[in-house]
């Protein structure tokens, strides 16, 4: 008994100490998805924040930066504050300053926009200076793209690039202040081509008869012209398609779900799946502070997968390629972890880790994927690639790390749809809170049973109608015989 | 005997509204207790439709599905509009006495569970696609109800059309103020209860 009751102290330290000690700070923000019903349902963590990168070893550290481009793990960073474009890896060594184009004569003026082609080359647009450059991948100046030579621009207005991109035809696609046409296109020598993709003006029939048959004059210019929507940014994919993020959206549009991203194909045509249970413009609620999301910047996935950062609650959309809401993260606020003004997002290769540029605090912010993360962006990937039993895998896998996923039911439901097991699949969209495919399952499931049970339903049926046939064949005959009795008696 | 005849009149009355509600009033051939039966049946199927549609047609979560609310929300209407309705006829000449307003309106209920409960094993079987034919018939029970009930009062009051029209509108309004003198009614209650309470307590200690 004694001996025990000395032991037991031990005991106790030993499982203390046996714990993991490596217990992680915790996530600032919540992690949640929308499901079917609209209300917004808290999920595991897909993004942890691991850290800041504020980049105080530099001589002049950033200052207001707005553009940052992601590849392989390096960092372009167009800081806009002191007028350079600054290239740098996570460990925060600067590997490239750029401050100039063709000599020190002619410097860059708070550059807005920063854009890395697949051969290295590096685009910027020099927005002070009315101007894209390209140089190589070793900063070396190549040339300027200047002002587009059209009549379509009011020459009285002054031309600021913002952001830029290059598809991988190496055609130039530029947003511009104030430039509402759509995006300015630049060929390969730099000529401008066209306005691609034009943002629609969405009029309601009660405001456009109030406008112009009904309101004065006076009323009329006091009113706020009815223009286009401009792009706030614009991400190219692997196939050459252009995603673009709105973000000047009036509360009604929001209501009414107007399309706050597009995914222009390069005829200009929107090509943006929308079959999700919503519209995508972010959170279906005003946040606390009565704020609308506001996309900011926009970083897709070669598999379809998107990420949206909003930039008036600090926080990324997730959605996969049918545009359903796959998960929301992130907030603003002063904790480490949170954003101040996020302007920019970007991502590495297999979206392992998230790049958010932040303004206000000058630094980027990394996120790390999770295992659920993972699993959940694998199944998608592997689902695209056609891989249905790699994606029932990765499903599962979901599903046991949170079984509140709709889309991990939908997933599986597909995956058995596709192996003919429709009663099955039929059970899985049922959770998933599908539709459309619960209604495909059911389609095939009571073909097949109709099939199968041929035989049993005709002899039912058949059944069904001799029984009583008959029944009322022999009453006739009862009854004649009956009337043939009564003559007899009678007789 | 009686009760099954009784119930079995309802089929009559479907296909035969005019003469059906004449006939239940004069010659005394529904009663009570058969209509409701109808209201109980009526309250029944609104729970089980509930949790028993198909998922394709089902708007209903399963999780708001409330059974108390279910028996309130029909046996509510029911009344009220019985009550509504023969609190104006009474001002307006109408013939039928409340046993009967509550007997019409009973069997006006047939419809829905004629149509509704078949509408049950349907859903189960029916895709999207041919979701027109789910919400058609449901239509039509909802449409057939509403003849059933215009013309049971027509009939039970002996009123022309255009009064009939004009009583139905004035019974929805009236059960609106009934409902909300009701609901005026509590809060006083609630009022005055809390005050003695107050006065009860304060003298306590």
């Amino acid at each position: 008994m004694k001996k025990k009751f000395l032991w037991a102290p031990f005991a106790i330290a030993l499982t203390l100490l046996s714990e993991p000690l490596t217990v992680k700070a915790e996530v600032p923000y919540e992690t949640y998805s929308y499901n079917y019903y609209s209300e917004d349902v808290k999920q595991p963590h897909v993004y942890i924040y691991e850290e800041t990168l504020n980049f105080k070893n530099f001589d002049t550290p950033l200052s207001s930066p707005q553009d940052m481009f992601v590849k392989d793990d390096i960092f372009y960073i167009a800081d806009t504050g002191n007028s350079r474009i600054v290239k740098t890896d996570p460990s925060g060594e600067l590997l490239l300053e750029i401050k100039w184009a063709s000599n020190e004569k002619d410097p860059l003026s708070k550059p807005q926009g920063v854009f890395v082609t697949d051969e290295g080359h590096i685009y910027v647009a020099d927005s002070g200076n009315g101007r894209l450059v390209e140089y190589d991948g070793n900063g070396k100046f190549l040339r300027t793209v200047g002002r587009p030579v059209t009549d379509l621009i009011d020459p009285d207005v002054v031309y600021v690039p913002q952001k830029v991109v290059v598809d991988h035809d190496g055609r130039i696609y530029v947003t511009a202040y104030g430039i509402n046409l759509g995006l300015i296109e630049f060929n390969l020598e730099g000529e401008f081509q066209s306005f691609m993709g034009a943002a629609q003006v969405s009029v309601s029939p009660f405001q456009y008869i109030w406008k112009n048959y009904f309101s004065t004059k006076e009323q009329r210019a006091r009113m706020a012209t009815i223009v286009p929507t401009e792009y706030s940014n614009i991400f190219v994919d692997e196939n050459n398609f252009i995603y673009a993020t709105i973000n000047n959206l009036t509360n009604a549009d929001m209501m009414n779900g107007a399309d706050a991203v597009r995914r222009l194909n390069p005829t200009g045509k929107d090509i943006l799946r929308r079959l999700g249970h919503y519209a995508i413009i972010g959170d279906l609620y005003k946040s606390e502070d009565n704020k609308w999301s506001s996309f900011i910047d926009i970083t897709a996935t070669d598999y379809g997968c998107y990420f949206i950062l909003d930039n008036a609650n600090g926080k990324v959309f997730g959605y996969d390629y049918d545009g359903n809401s796959l998960f929301v993260f992130g907030r603003n606020g002063n904790r480490e972890g949170n954003v101040m003004n996020a302007v920019a997002i970007g991502a590495n290769a297999d979206a392992s880790m998230l790049y958010i540029l932040d303004y206000q605090l000058n630094g980027i912010l990394s996120f790390s994927v999770t295992d659920y993360g993972r699993h959940l962006l694998d199944a998608l990937r592997l689902n695209d690639m056609g891989d249905s039993e790699g994606s029932i895998r990765e499903w599962e896998e979901v599903l046991r790390l949170n079984s509140n996923n709709e889309f991990a039911y939908t997933g599986l439901g597909k995956s058995f749809l596709a192996n003919g097991e429709y009663k099955k699949a039929m059970e899985y969209f049922k959770s998933g809170n599908n539709k459309k495919y619960y209604s495909k399952a059911l389609y095939y499931h009571r073909k097949e049973l109709m099939e199968k049970n041929f035989g049993k339903i005709m002899a039912l049926l058949a059944v069904l109608v001799l029984i009583p046939v008959t029944v009322s064949i022999v009453k006739k005959i009862k009854r004649w015989a009956g009337e043939v009795k009564c003559d007899m008696s009678k007789n | 005997m009686r009760y099954v005849q009784e119930l079995k009149y309802g089929l009559h009355i479907l296909f035969h509204p005019f003469d059906g509600f004449w006939c239940l009033k004069r010659e005394k051939k529904g009663s009570l207790a058969a209509a409701l039966t109808f209201v109980v049946i009526t309250i029944m199927l609104t729970t089980f439709e509930k949790q028993t549609t198909g998922f394709l047609f089902n708007t209903v979560r399963l999780k708001d599905v409330n059974v108390v609310v279910d028996i309130l929300t029909v046996t509510m209407v029911y009344v009220l509009w019985c009550v509504a309705n023969w609190c104006l006829t009474s001002l307006m000449d109408g013939e039928g006495k409340m046993k009967d307003i509550f007997i019409a309106m009973g069997y006006a209920m047939l419809p829905l569970i004629l149509i509704r409960l078949p509408l049950i094993v349907i859903s189960l079987v029916l895709t999207s696609e041919e979701g027109t034919f789910y919400y058609v018939l449901s239509n039509i029970s909802y449409i057939w109800t509403g003849f059933l009930v215009f013309f049971g009062t027509m009939v039970t009051h002996q009123y022309t059309f255009k009064k009939t029209v004009l009583t139905c509108i004035c019974t929805v309004v009236g059960m609106g103020i009934i409902m909300f003198i009701g609901l005026l009614f509590f809060t006083v209650i609630q009022q005055i209860i809390t005050f003695v309470t107050t006065i009860y307590k304060e003298l306590r200690f």
